[in-house]
């Protein structure tokens, strides 16, 4: 695979860029932004909890997309469907990393904000099962056996797309009827004072960004992983006919 | 041949099989008993408690049972490399996968048909509902756990930790169906509400993953 | 230092802390562990290209 000279330099400044742009929101989120009148500072979390929730349910869609072009390549262009099969396992693992974030700091929020480390509602449930798909999509990648690998994920990834949205439909019916004893009001976002969007936009785009960089570099690795076994499966072959002149 | 009598022969040769050792129901039903059993001293619930539970334990132990039967039936393709017989066979994949769904269904059916009485003994029920319903509800939720379940049993069947895979996949994409069918089971034994709902999700579900997975088991057949 | 009220015993502190804190070392960690991946690739593939195949000339 011919190394590109522009991803290089390309690649480090927009490491540099990110990182500097997270430390700028950081610093946004923390200092800039007032404090608010009903929670004090701790809703300084939302800075960091809602970009990760909303980019969690971005990732999701990349690694359908790119199991469908795996599946519809893998006959066509095995090599184009090499490529989607890296992009899917890359965003599968930025899911997970992401949806942990927001679980995690969900749980931390909800602690100080309701009382309590987890509900039943409609929103977090939801989450639990988008995460719980990934880790099995990623369990499924590392116990399947090779040359297998790729399509059964691939399949896997399908119906965890279907799935999503029936997760999210039934369990939104199913809190709707059975109101849970603790009412939340509505979406954090529609809190917002206008004097919080710069920081909250400044959060959004950086970890999107940061995203992007962690979707990249993984790709990149799979397919350097990819090419080596092509190497290394060429050279047993040459090896192989090596041995019998 | 037609479809159809492709998808009869499977359900025939799953069935005879399952008939000469009976492992498969044998295990289920006893599983399914121990897990009601111990359910049942766990929680100990009064006659309105248990008509709010029922239906969760109910499913719960079907679940389980379930699980463990579906590795296997996909074990014995393995035997004789049955399996690349089948992939060779002019029959269309699918109609392998339908037969080998509609024989687990039989047998969890069967399962269940001596479940529900034993249930109705120890949690002492009777359904404020309309119990008719019953019978929709059951079949519908078996369904959605025997066709996922057939279909993931294969996905994972050249997979190391082939036991602990099935339910890793299984459980997360089966969640609204689980929800369906313990909700309409509940809304039936309590009266306390409409399970129409919970019916049409399950209907929904089902009509979606019956396609997915009659779509998709020739790749993950091929998936060499 | 402007961000000395971020530090207390209060669960509220404690908490926001601790955010900040998890997401740095989740995000920073699966990096890092990408960066030693990397790593590991990059010499597997130079040990591929370094080690020569027997070769016909050789006989």
């Amino acid at each position: 695979m011919p190394r590109s000279r522009i991803l290089g330099p390309v690649g480090v400044a927009w490491f540099g860029l990110t990182l500097a742009a997270i430390i700028y929101a950081t610093r946004m989120a923390l200092v800039v932004a007032p404090t608010d009148a009903l929670q004090g500072n701790v809703f300084r979390i939302i800075f960091y909890h809602v970009p990760h929730s909303m980019l969690s349910l971005v990732w999701p869609y990349v690694n359908l997309a790119a199991s469908l072009g795996f599946l519809y390549w893998q006959r066509r262009d095995p090599l184009k469907a090499l490529a989607a099969d890296a992009l899917a396992i890359s965003a599968a693992e930025v899911t997970v990393v992401y949806g942990s974030i927001c679980l995690l700091t969900g749980m931390l929020w909800g602690k100080v904000e309701w009382g309590i480390w987890w509900t039943w509602d409609y929103r977090l449930t939801s989450m639990l099962v988008l995460w719980l798909l990934y880790v099995a999509y990623l369990m499924l990648r590392k116990l399947s056996s090779t040359g297998q690998t790729q399509t059964l994920a691939a399949v896997l990834s399908v119906f965890a797309g279907i799935d999503v949205p029936i997760v999210y439909m039934s369990i939104r019916w199913w809190r709707t009827q059975h109101p849970s004893p603790i009412f939340f009001s509505g979406d954090p976002e529609s809190k917002m004072d206008p004097s919080m969007m710069p920081a909250f936009l400044w959060n959004l785009s950086a970890w999107a960004a940061w995203g992007v960089f962690l979707l990249t570099m993984r790709y990149l690795l799979e397919r350097r992983r990819q090419d080596n076994e092509q190497d290394a499966a060429l050279k047993a072959i040459e090896d192989s006919l090596e041995l019998t002149r | 041949m037609t479809y159809l009598g492709h998808v009869w022969s499977h359900l025939r040769k799953d069935l005879h099989l399952e008939w000469r050792s009976r492992d498969s129901i044998n295990g289920m039903l006893f599983f399914s008993l121990l897990v009601v059993v111990v359910f049942s001293l766990a929680f100990d619930p009064t006659a309105a408690m248990s008509r709010e539970i029922a239906g969760g334990i109910l499913w719960v132990a079907l679940l389980f049972a379930a699980t463990t039967a579906l590795n296997q039936s996909w074990t014995r393709e393995l035997r004789n490399r049955v399996l690349e017989a089948q992939r060779m066979a002019p029959s269309p994949p699918s109609a392998l996968f339908l037969g080998k769904a509609l024989a687990n269904f039989l047998f969890v059916a069967l399962v269940e048909a001596v479940l529900a009485p034993l249930f109705v003994v120890f949690y002492d029920l009777h359904a404020l509902g309309q119990g008719w319903l019953l019978w929709v509800v059951m079949p519908l939720g078996t369904w959605a756990l025997v066709c996922n379940g057939t279909f993931f049993a294969a996905l994972g069947l050249r997979t190391r930790n082939r036991e602990m895979l099935l339910p890793l996949i299984l459980f997360p994409i089966s969640i609204p169906a689980l929800l369906g069918m313990i909700q309409a089971t509940t809304a039936i034994l309590s009266g306390e509400f409409e399970p129409g709902l919970w019916i049409r999700l399950l209907i929904a579900y089902n009509l979606a993953f019956t396609t997915a997975c009659l779509l998709l088991f020739e790749t993950a057949l091929n998936a060499e | 230092m402007k961000l000395s009220w971020m530090f207390g015993p209060s669960l509220e502190q404690r908490h926001l802390l601790y955010v900040y804190v998890a997401v740095w070392v989740i995000q920073g960690g699966y990096a890092a562990w990408l960066a030693w991946q990397w790593r590991q690739a990059s010499k597997a593939a130079q040990v591929d290209e370094t080690m020569p195949s027997v070769r016909r000339e050789d006989y």
